[in-house]
């Protein structure tokens, strides 16, 4: 009799665990990201978790698919009038959450809304060529930009599109507190500080998303994020590191997405200040950097090595550019032939880099006889220094660059350019280069452009591309997603393993 | 007694104002918030506009005067990164802080004064030896290190508690412990010290004479006696629990002030850490004056007078 219990009660165990096996897939999403959405008008902030969070609210009007290129999404179709003037067609098909359609009107409000300068947005500087917007008719919007902006597309990429007649209803505050858009998922509840609760939109365009309801949590601890995948709390997490990146990969039940962004990790050389305003000391310093060592050794392979300071993620970035390999004793004679052994280089930084890249690059320049002293300060004075005169900017200091644009023009422009705040460099021809291919929106002439001007960066060195940044998500292994470079959190696009 | 509150009233509001100019100015010299709210890429006409926009360009004291000028008013102004009231920002975190330090008190409390006594009571007996380590552990463990403990042990490989959040009762356990931690410590140590420190006097041992129990003379008449250095430590300690709630909240993804104060620092919100700094300062200001009337009550002889003493 007592074992005849026993027996049925382990039965009875081995059915109820058969029975969890085989409950119905799983349909909400637990998200945990290292911060809360400063807002969610998209409008306003665009900082990677308050991106992560609106872009799935939202629709774009246009976007990027999985490879990169630029694709339809509230626009079906664009061309060129002149080179400044694209004339846009906008889907007719779409409908905001609150059931009214999307119009070419509201595209035409959403540019004017982001583009006004008493609105104050911080992602005004990515759209303020555009001069105008206007319809031209029923399906059809017009984009004036000053001069031609070749850009401009991957810009729009970003550009969100609101319902007009719903914020100017319900106002600015409100709107940002309980957005509503024409996404794949509906705005449903946000305990501020705490989460972010989306609802799927069964009358999506483009079909019916398969996860259900997504929760963003707003958990700033890495280890409390992993404690939080661990243990079931969440399904995946943003912003793991390297080194627990390589910790996570025993772990069976849990799975890594990295992906190769369109962040460069690069090394700023002052070319206008100190000992570097020698081109030798600065050829130098490209010799004496292991980038390979400092992808394994720093980030566990998570990371590409690269030789210009752009990543394959943008356009513009060609193969084939002549590189600094590296090079000890080359680095070492260079230094000798400048008379610049033991020359103090200051290198500036701020908690936002990464210290051991900082303390890593220190001792490969000491190892080629520069002393290198690092002066730490806080972000905005480092920004301060950074973006000041070249006496200031000290002699060094590493970046991680990324224009949000995937396109060389948001990165060796405002780095390298005469006259951008960051740039501690000067050569009239890199300019000239690079303006004309700001001018043109013909691909070819712009790749031939970029393609001379990384060659004279290569020449004169004021500044080196050291590893293309890869972000990492880890994640339950039943989780189907591929994360892409543009770093956009599409809820739609993922899918729980049946 | 009037005249004393008064006095101390005006110092209290002189200790708040003098908080606040320093945090202002800090915030201020340390860096221009304009530099990290536009994108990267943007040009230097670009953040000249947006710095004017958002009034960073004027002189230090003309935005301070104007600052204190909305204070007036009852306003706290309006976040320039969340675009909110930044009182609405603030208060409703407020909650969520008065529930983990309360709890963190209550702990503290609750356990370190019992531990304080017995440890004095039996004091080089087994239950001091026992007791002791407990204190040794509260006093010596980092939060951030006992947080992450608690979590992987009671969280993940437990998973009796949630590993983060403030879902319920449970979700405040675990940072309530790490919180209170260094505070239950204090309280131990002082109690143990006041407790010792009376059971020598000779009022104890004339009481005892007369055969009273040690129950009544440790709760009625030594714990009364040894009341002053703990209700001052009490006062003390609530400002540690609030400053300490920055690392707890960060590990535990605890929405109070520490964690937004902490995001804020972060992205330059000004106005949103100004109203931390004050609200924090009022209330361990209130705290200290809410002390000092406590003695009174404690110790009658203590008069609460202005002046010269």
């Amino acid at each position: 009799m007592q074992r005849r219990k026993l027996l049925a009660m382990i039965a009875a165990i081995a059915m109820s665990i058969g029975a969890a096996a085989a409950q119905p897939a799983k349909d909400t999403l637990s998200v945990d990201l290292p911060g809360q959405p400063a807002t969610l008008d998209p409008h306003i902030q665009w900082d990677t978790d308050s991106y992560h969070v609106y872009r799935n609210i939202f629709d774009n009007l246009v976007t990027r698919d999985a490879a990169g290129k630029i694709v339809p999404q509230v626009a079906s179709a664009w061309t060129y009038r002149s080179p400044t003037e694209i004339e846009f067609t906008i889907r007719t098909d779409i409908k905001f959450h609150d059931g009214s359609a999307l119009t070419p009107a509201d595209v035409v409000y959403s540019v004017k809304r982001i583009t006004d300068p008493a609105f104050k947005s911080p992602q005004l500087s990515q759209f303020d060529t555009i001069k105008e917007a206007r319809l031209v008719g029923p399906d059809k919007v017009l984009l004036v930009t000053e001069k031609p902006y070749p850009v401009l597309l991957a810009q729009l990429v970003k550009l969100s599109i609101v319902s007009k007649a719903h914020v100017e209803k319900v106002g600015a505050e409100k709107f940002n507190l309980e957005p509503m858009g024409s996404g794949p998922y509906k705005f449903a509840s946000w305990q501020r500080g705490v989460r972010v609760t989306l609802e799927a939109n069964d009358s999506y365009w483009r079909g019916k998303p398969s996860i259900r309801t997504v929760t963003f949590q707003n958990v700033s601890d890495e280890a409390t994020r992993i404690a939080n995948l661990k243990s079931g709390r969440a399904d995946i997490i943003r912003a793991v590191s390297p080194d627990q990146a390589q910790a996570l990969k025993s772990e069976s039940r849990l799975k890594l997405l990295p992906a190769a962004t369109e962040r460069i990790g690069y090394l700023f050389i002052n070319a206008q200040w100190g000992p570097t305003a020698d081109i030798r000391v600065r050829r130098a310093i490209a010799h004496a950097i292991d980038r390979k060592l400092i992808v394994e050794a720093l980030y566990a392979g998570f990371g590409t090595p690269v030789d210009v300071v752009l990543t394959p993620a943008n356009f513009g970035y060609i193969t084939g550019i002549p590189s600094y390999p590296f090079d000890p004793a080359k680095a070492r004679a260079l230094i000798k032939e400048a008379g610049a052994e033991g020359a103090e280089l200051p290198f500036t930084t701020s908690p936002a880099y990464d210290s051991r890249l900082v303390q890593a690059l220190q001792q490969m320049l000491g190892d080629v006889g520069l002393k290198v002293t690092i002066q730490l300060t806080d972000h905005p004075t480092f920004l301060k220094r950074r973006q000041g005169n070249p006496n200031e900017a000290g002699s060094i200091s590493t970046g991680l660059w990324s224009c949000g644009c995937q396109d060389a023009d948001g990165v060796i422009n405002p780095l390298f350019r005469t006259g951008s705040t960051w740039a501690k460099y000067s050569n009239p021809k890199f300019d000239a280069l690079i303006d004309a291919a700001r001018a043109t929106i013909d691909e070819a002439e712009r790749l031939k452009h970029y393609g001379d001007a990384l060659r004279i960066l290569y020449e004169d060195v004021p500044g080196v591309g050291m590893f293309q940044y890869h972000a990492i998500y880890a994640a339950r292994r039943e989780i189907q997603w591929q994360p892409t470079a543009g770093e956009s959190f599409a809820v739609f696009d993922m899918k729980w393993q049946p | 007694m009037s005249r004393y509150l008064l006095g101390r009233a005006a110092q209290s509001a002189l200790a708040v104002f003098g908080v606040m100019a320093i945090v202002f100015v800090v915030m201020r010299l340390s860096g221009d918030p304009t530099l990290l709210l536009v994108p990267e890429g943007a040009t230097r006409e670009q953040i000249d506009a947006l710095r004017h926009q958002l009034g960073f360009d004027r002189p230090i004291p003309i935005q301070f005067a104007d600052y204190l000028w909305t204070l007036t008013r009852l306003d706290l102004g309006e976040s320039v990164v969340q675009r909110l009231p930044v009182w609405r920002i603030v208060g409703e975190r407020i909650p969520y802080t008065a529930w983990l330090a309360g709890t963190a008190l209550a702990l503290s409390i609750g356990l370190g004064i019992p531990v304080g006594i017995a440890t004095a009571v039996w004091r080089g007996t087994l239950v001091e030896r026992a007791l002791m380590p407990l204190v040794l552990v509260g006093q010596s463990m980092p939060t951030f290190w006992s947080g992450i403990l608690l979590i992987m042990l009671f969280g993940v490989t437990l998973g009796w508690l949630p590993t983060s959040g403030a879902d319920d009762w449970r979700s405040v356990l675990m940072p309530a412990v790490a919180l209170g931690g260094l505070s239950m410590a204090t309280f131990a140590r002082i109690t143990r010290t006041a407790v010792i420190e009376e059971l020598g006097k000779d009022y104890v041992r004339a009481i005892r004479a007369k055969g009273v129990s040690w129950k009544v003379v440790i709760l009625r008449h030594v714990l009364r006696n040894g009341a002053i250095p703990i209700v001052t430590i009490a006062a003390l300690e609530v400002a540690n629990l609030l400053a300490g709630a920055v690392i707890v909240e960060t590990v535990f993804a605890w929405p109070g002030m520490g964690q937004l104060a902490v995001q804020s620092i972060q992205s330059r919100d000004f106005l949103v850490v100004q109203a931390i700094v004050l609200l924090v300062s009022v209330s361990y200001v209130l705290l200290n004056f809410a002390a000092d009337l406590i003695y009174g009550i404690i110790d009658p002889r203590i008069k609460l007078r202005g002046g010269t003493r």
